[in-house]
């Protein structure tokens, strides 16, 4: 197919045939695991239908559960995402995430009200975001040494401050409906997570900031040339990356109630893995906030079906682990034929 | 008068001389090539004049007036454009994200109009810049050939309105085809009154379009000569033996 009929077919969609319009989705960005997921949902959606008592994939309760769970790593994913087009990791931010929540729950406990605590702890976030980032920069190392480094530095802050106990989380009852509440029967955490994924949208795709981090991850080189200044740009994706690492906490802890000291282990591999599976190249550049959503979507939904099906828990990692190879093996696979196209 | 001209320009790196006492001028809606073996001088002077490295001694003016370039975004204000082989664009973007890239239309809150970086860039790409197969500016850069980006980057200087584009070994990457399409472009640019200048070794791309011919050799100008006072013997004499 010669580039002008393909053009053609963009500027006339209604004539396109069934097989055009599946060629034309797979070489969108995130295309493919849009597909797989719809694929995967629509079967789920049928298995519920038809077993409404064996598999209840289509009941309230299900999609409270869903509700509940997928904003948490969704937000982790959104900020660890930004920083990966960006061309960084951010292996920290599962500790991050334990550690602000910590700070914020202590000072509520303290008396201070949760409308401060909360900025609070995302500024603290960010801020821990900065000092990796710097450290990064400003001595030419591998993000994924120096936050390396965080992981293990923050986890050991949550014990050096509050020992290994749990801390309770009261915060007024306003707090607690805005952040765990209901909203028009959405959980009011999901309903922060998609205001949230339509935010880092238009921020990535649609603003001047979104196009400098692509070029910045995509080749730094020719941004510094062209005038981009990349290291304020990676700064400041290090900083997102913290801060949503700190909202994150937020979320699930006025959920819960309360902080466990070790909750935020793995979730930095969860959520960079959401990104892997959304199609976010880990050379950087490359990914799309469709992508994100979709993998953190496909990681519970995976979940899920094993849980509905009493598979027992100890096989969910494995599971999860193909999906990432496979995903990626597709997405790979996908890029290449994409430079062919 | 000249557009661009280097006056009594030295360049050390350490102990390393690497331009000594370069003087040379490129002119109004002049081709002119700047030829050499390796290690002659060429890349350094071409960083020179992007802004990339700064002279340890002489200088460099642009209309006549003296200017100090300390980074590239110095040179292009002047109105200096350097398109290297691949290194300027980002392949994960599309063409005209790229074409705009630092310097996106939007608005004041940031928001990018991309309807008219789309339209513009299309614009810029059928009157400025004719290299056969694009014809999307969607497309992203990543998928394009070695001449096809090259074009992308000339176009992103045309709509720009550079007055001298630094052409870094252009021909290099190309297959036959898309040189002739390169060369003819830079022809085609002179005409609309853009100057030039092809860095290369390769003496037959350059005899082709080039008006005059500055040759170098360790690091000095050993031939400036008009095209219509030389031969293509003479000129490869001087590159081989110097």
């Amino acid at each position: 197919m010669t580039v002008t009929e393909l053009s053609n077919d963009r500027a006339t969609p209604q004539r396109r045939s069934a097989a055009d319009w599946l060629h034309h989705l797979l070489s969108m960005p995130a295309g493919a695991i849009l597909l797989v997921f719809l694929v995967v949902q629509l079967a789920c959606i049928i298995a519920g239908l038809m077993f409404p008592d064996d598999f209840r994939y289509l009941s309230s309760a299900n999609m409270g559960i869903m509700m509940r769970s997928v904003p948490v790593l969704g937000c982790l994913a959104l900020g660890a995402g930004i920083l990966m087009v960006a061309g960084e990791f951010d292996l920290s931010i599962g500790s991050v995430y334990t550690f602000t929540a910590i700070i914020m729950a202590i000072l509520v406990g303290n008396g201070v009200d949760a409308f401060m605590a909360a900025p609070v702890g995302v500024l603290i976030g960010a801020a821990i975001g900065l000092i990796n980032g710097a450290l990064t920069l400003r001595f030419n190392l591998p993000s994924f040494i120096v936050t390396l480094g965080g992981l293990l530095f923050w986890r050991g802050a949550v014990l050096l401050i509050n020992g290994a106990v749990q801390v309770r989380f009261d915060p007024n009852p306003v707090f607690d409906a805005m952040f765990a509440g209901t909203l028009f029967g959405l959980n009011a955490a999901f309903v922060w997570f998609i205001g949230l994924c339509v935010i880092f949208y238009l921020l990535l795709h649609r603003h001047r900031f979104g196009n400098h981090v692509f070029a910045t991850g995509g080749n730094r080189s020719a941004a510094t040339a062209i005038g981009v200044n990349t290291a304020r740009i990676k700064l400041i994706a290090f900083a997102i990356a913290g801060g949503m690492a700190a909202f994150a906490g937020i979320l699930a802890t006025t959920r819960v109630g309360s902080v466990q000291p070790g909750q935020g282990a793995g979730l930095e591999l969860q959520a960079i893995a959401a990104c892997v599976i959304g199609g976010l190249s880990l050379r950087g550049g490359r990914g799309s906030v469709l992508g994100i959503f979709l993998g953190v979507m496909l990681i519970f939904t995976i979940t899920d079906v094993l849980l509905l099906m009493r598979a027992p828990g100890f096989y969910l990692d494995m599971f999860i682990a193909t999906l990432i190879v496979v995903a990626s093996i597709f997405n790979h696979g996908l890029d290449r034929r994409g430079g062919a196209l | 008068m000249s557009l661009l001209a280097l006056h009594n320009v030295n360049k050390s790196f350490g102990p390393l001389k690497a331009l000594n006492d370069l003087s040379f001028e490129i002119g109004e809606n002049e081709v002119v090539g700047l030829l050499g073996d390796n290690g002659a001088g060429k890349s350094t002077t071409v960083n020179l004049i992007s802004g990339i490295h700064q002279p340890t001694s002489g200088h460099i003016s642009v209309d006549g007036k003296k200017q100090s370039f300390t980074c590239r975004r110095d040179s292009a204000e002047a109105g200096v454009e350097t398109i290297y082989q691949n290194t300027a664009l980002v392949d994960s973007l599309s063409i005209s994200r790229n074409i705009f890239l630092g310097r996106e239309i939007a608005n004041r809150f940031g928001m990018l109009d991309l309807k008219a970086m789309r339209d513009i860039s299309m614009q810029v790409l059928e009157s400025a810049v004719h290299i056969s197969g694009i014809d999307s500016p969607d497309k992203l850069v990543g998928d394009l050939s070695g001449g096809q980006k090259q074009a992308v980057a000339i176009a992103r200087a045309v709509f720009f309105k550079r007055r001298v584009l630094l052409l870094d070994e252009p021909t290099s990457a190309l297959s036959v085809r898309e040189t002739e399409a390169l060369l003819g472009q830079v022809l085609k640019l002179k005409a609309e009154g853009v100057s030039s200048v092809l860095v290369t070794h390769n003496l037959y791309h350059a005899y082709q379009v080039c008006d005059r011919f500055v040759i170098m050799s360790h690091g000095t100008k050993v031939l400036d000569v008009r095209k219509a006072d030389t031969t293509i013997e003479e000129l490869t004499q001087h590159v081989v033996l110097t």
